[in-house]
């Protein structure tokens, strides 16, 4: 552990002590994770007190961690046929509504993540919790903190169905009127519920059931093309052209 | 309006009708035309879009209204409003939330008026087929006249479709049926 790691540890550790622990740094963006309990406590102190001095809220945003570290589809056995049956796997997003993956045993599938920044120290700082209740998830409101938290919490509850506790005006924001589900949840169907349609009879938009099937994209790969003639290929190649000549030959001399 | 032509497809463009060798009139300084070539010429001469960019394929829409290419040569200039615009440009991608907002400007447009879908998204979802908030295709919401496929066309592309309007509004007819 270098020094300045060891110094942040200390500052986090000494100052909060095991309501926070520590996370990975990237690019100099320390990540801390705070019990959700001590949610509001530890933020208010993050941008109060001297040695921290987190003046702005840049970002907030939820987190789904249902099938985290899944791949869409399995690469590794399906490279040498190519992804075409990597197609049936189940994957986020491939399903519709009826038929999406339950979840109930998913633990700390949500979670809010905030990004902050000191002017003072110059130094940016990741803010990690997790909701506690997996069918409800509720996190207090940075809004009385940060107020720039106000829309980001009210997009993490649109998209996620993150509810944040004492926010002043928690509506949706970007979804259409009248939605229904949290879309950027994994067990949200990618093709979603409801289509629009003009009704030239009742003269407005309708909605209706969506009526096409689910489907990924798969990258298309070649196999055995000219860039994969490596000289094992072409001596399988020259072999076969040997023995039709030879054949030839042999041919030849019986007409003869 | 009818979809039948009256006239020769090549001399359609032309409103200088009967042609002049034969027309005395044509020495006194006058001109003889059909009212539906009159009609024709007037509503080809100033298409006006009732701009409606909504993602990525506005900025070409821009673009083919910029200096370059100069759709004001073609008589086509942007109106912000659908009361005194009579073409409508669908420029990017419609959603589900749009639609209703959408199929109200249409509404209110003035007869005649027609239609450009510009780009996959306004054409059929394109990228966003199979997402979840997209329409797919605005022509579920409005009837369309020309496909501009691309993404984005290029601002040639759309250019060259809204000839392709006017090449099909001039073989309309409105008085002869």
């Amino acid at each position: 552990m270098s020094d300045k790691a060891k110094a942040i540890a200390e500052l986090f550790n000494g100052r909060f002590g095991d309501r926070v622990s520590l996370g990975a740094s990237i690019k100099g963006i320390q990540t801390i994770e705070v019990d959700v309990d001590a949610w509001l406590e530890v933020c208010r102190a993050l941008r109060d007190e001297e040695e921290f001095c987190y003046e702005q809220l840049t970002d907030l945003c939820g987190v789904d961690y249902l099938s985290y570290g899944q791949s869409e589809w399995d690469t590794t056995d399906a490279s040498t046929e190519g992804f075409g049956r990597g197609v049936e796997g189940l994957g986020p997003g491939r399903f519709d509504w009826a038929d999406r993956p339950e979840a109930e045993d998913v633990k700390q599938r949500f979670g809010v993540v905030v990004h902050l920044l000191s002017f003072k120290h110059n130094r940016r700082l990741r803010v990690r919790c997790y909701a506690p209740d997996e069918g409800m998830p509720i996190v207090p409101s940075l809004v009385e903190i940060w107020s720039s938290a106000n829309w980001y919490e009210r997009e993490a509850f649109d998209l996620f169905g993150v509810v944040f506790e004492g926010h002043p005006d928690l509506r949706r924001i970007l979804t259409d009127y009248g939605f229904t589900g949290h879309p950027f949840r994994k067990d949200f169907p990618l093709i979603g519920n409801v289509a629009v349609r003009y009704d030239s009879q009742k003269k407005r938009v309708v909605y209706e059931p969506v009526e096409i099937e689910p489907r990924v994209g798969v990258p298309r790969v070649l196999r055995n093309d000219s860039r994969y003639n490596t000289d094992e290929f072409d001596q399988a190649a020259d072999a076969a052209a040997e023995e039709v000549a030879a054949q030839n030959t042999v041919a030849g001399e019986q007409e003869n | 309006m009818g979809m039948n032509n009256p006239v020769p497809l090549e001399s359609v463009d032309d409103i200088l009708r009967p042609s002049a060798d034969a027309n005395p009139l044509i020495d006194r300084g006058m001109v003889t035309t059909s009212l539906d070539a009159l009609l024709n010429w007037a509503r080809t001469g100033s298409m006006w879009p009732m701009t409606f960019g909504l993602a990525c394929c506005a900025v070409e829409m821009m673009q083919a209204g910029a200096s370059r290419y100069d759709l004001d040569r073609f008589g086509v200039i942007f109106r912000p409003s659908p009361r005194q615009s009579d073409v409508m440009i669908v420029a990017g991608t419609l959603t589900n939330k749009m639609a209703p907002a959408f199929r109200k400007v249409y509404d209110q447009m003035p007869n005649p008026k027609w239609v450009i879908s510009m780009g996959s998204c306004a054409n059929g979802g394109g990228y966003y087929h199979y997402a979840y908030s997209v329409t797919r295709g605005c022509d579920r919401v409005i009837p369309v006249d020309v496909y501009v496929p691309g993404c984005p066309p290029t601002a040639e592309a759309l250019i060259y479709g809204i000839l392709q309007l006017q090449a099909k509004i001039r073989r309309e007819t409105t008085i002869a049926r």
